[in-house]
């Protein structure tokens, strides 16, 4: 691999390589280029992850000719999918070294940092939400419980912005949650459950379920879930299986026609 | 546009436990009886739905009213 890659960037295929370096004991992003092509034997694999495809957006939004190398796992090509679609990086400006990534059928053996959470406690059990079930075990619950546990988890959020600023397919150059008039500002913990409610939102069409967002949360609020839930209501309502489809996302404004119908008001199920 | 972003927040709220609090119609400036209709009908639902949950929110909603996990309390106690 290292010598693809240094042959890569000796004959110009791509300009810089995005990969991994241990530097100071931990496996860091590094940029590696042809001038210092000799750090390309330190270049590492391993279970530890980042968004480098959010690196190369940062990149090519200075220099949108610049030609990209980076590592990919499963994840990451979604995330560069999703990139694709939305106009920020152009296909044909990046090349990628795929390496292994989450066990499937297909592939036995993993490296990734995040295949599993580890188990919740037993109070987090009791009252919020467990991070390793699947929307439909939150549906399970009571509509009054569900909330609780949910704004539980919310509650936790110290505002820290690590989902957004760890997530792949997060570009936007104004963030609404910054905007003071949708998102409260000044106080802990934010405004819940607004303010993950609105970057749930904004996941729609773009979350590519690599995790990260979880991973990086410091109070372990289940966001994966959460977004988990987002693409199950885009793909079973829109057709649209975000990072494996090609075509536009279902929220972009120059869309298909809508066929879809507003829903009749129904009988309220439970009286209060 | 809009009816793709409202069914999709129908159901996030759903998930979340705000369910049926949002709906969304199409109503002309001349269809006053409509209007009326759909104001009423929703008036009424969520009058049947009760108070919002989180209104008056000030911080903190209280866990659900379940037993301790097991040990959690007593240990805090005995220590």
């Amino acid at each position: 691999m290292n010598d693809r890659v240094k042959r890569w960037l000796e004959d110009g295929t791509v300009d810089l390589f995005l990969g991994y370096k241990m530097i100071m004991g931990h496996p860091l992003p590094h940029c590696f280029v042809k001038e210092k092509i000799e750090e390309v034997n330190d270049l590492i694999i391993g279970p530890s992850r980042y968004s480098l495809e959010k690196i190369a957006t940062h990149i090519a939004a200075v220099k949108p000719d610049i030609k990209i190398g980076m590592l990919a796992r499963d994840c990451n090509q979604r995330a560069l999918n999703v990139l694709y679609i939305w106009n920020q990086l152009n296909p044909e400006n990046i090349r990628t070294v795929n390496v292994n990534c989450c066990p499937s059928s297909l592939k036995e053996h993993g490296d990734c940092s995040y295949l599993e959470h580890e188990a919740a406690g037993s109070y987090k059990k009791q009252v919020g939400i467990d991070n390793n079930l699947q929307p439909e075990n939150i549906e399970g619950y009571e509509q009054s419980q569900r909330l609780s546990r949910w704004m539980y988890e919310f509650q936790k959020c110290i505002k820290c912005y690590g989902c957004r600023n760890i997530c792949p397919v997060c570009f936007c150059q104004e963030c609404s949650l910054e905007h003071g008039e949708l998102v409260g500002t000044g106080a802990l913990p934010p405004e819940v459950p607004i303010f993950h409610l609105v970057r749930a939102v904004h996941m729609a069409g773009r979350c590519i379920d690599c995790g990260l967002c979880e991973d990086a949360c410091p109070v372990d609020i289940p966001l994966r879930l959460l977004y988990r839930k987002v693409n199950e209501i885009v793909s079973d309502g829109f057709d649209y299986k975000t990072g494996t489809d090609d075509s536009q996302s279902p929220f972009n404004i120059l869309g298909d026609a809508v066929t879809l119908e507003p829903k009749p008001i129904q009988p309220a199920k439970t009286a209060n | 546009m809009t009816v793709k972003r409202i069914t999709f927040l129908q159901e996030l709220l759903a998930f979340i436990g705000l369910e049926e609090r949002l709906h969304l119609s199409w109503i002309s400036s001349a269809e006053a009886q409509k209007f009326v209709q759909v104001v009423t009908d929703f008036t009424e639902k969520i009058r049947e739905l009760g108070p919002n949950p989180l209104a008056g929110y000030s911080g903190i909603i209280k866990p659900p009213e379940l037993e301790p996990a097991s040990g959690f309390g007593k240990d805090q106690v005995a220590q």
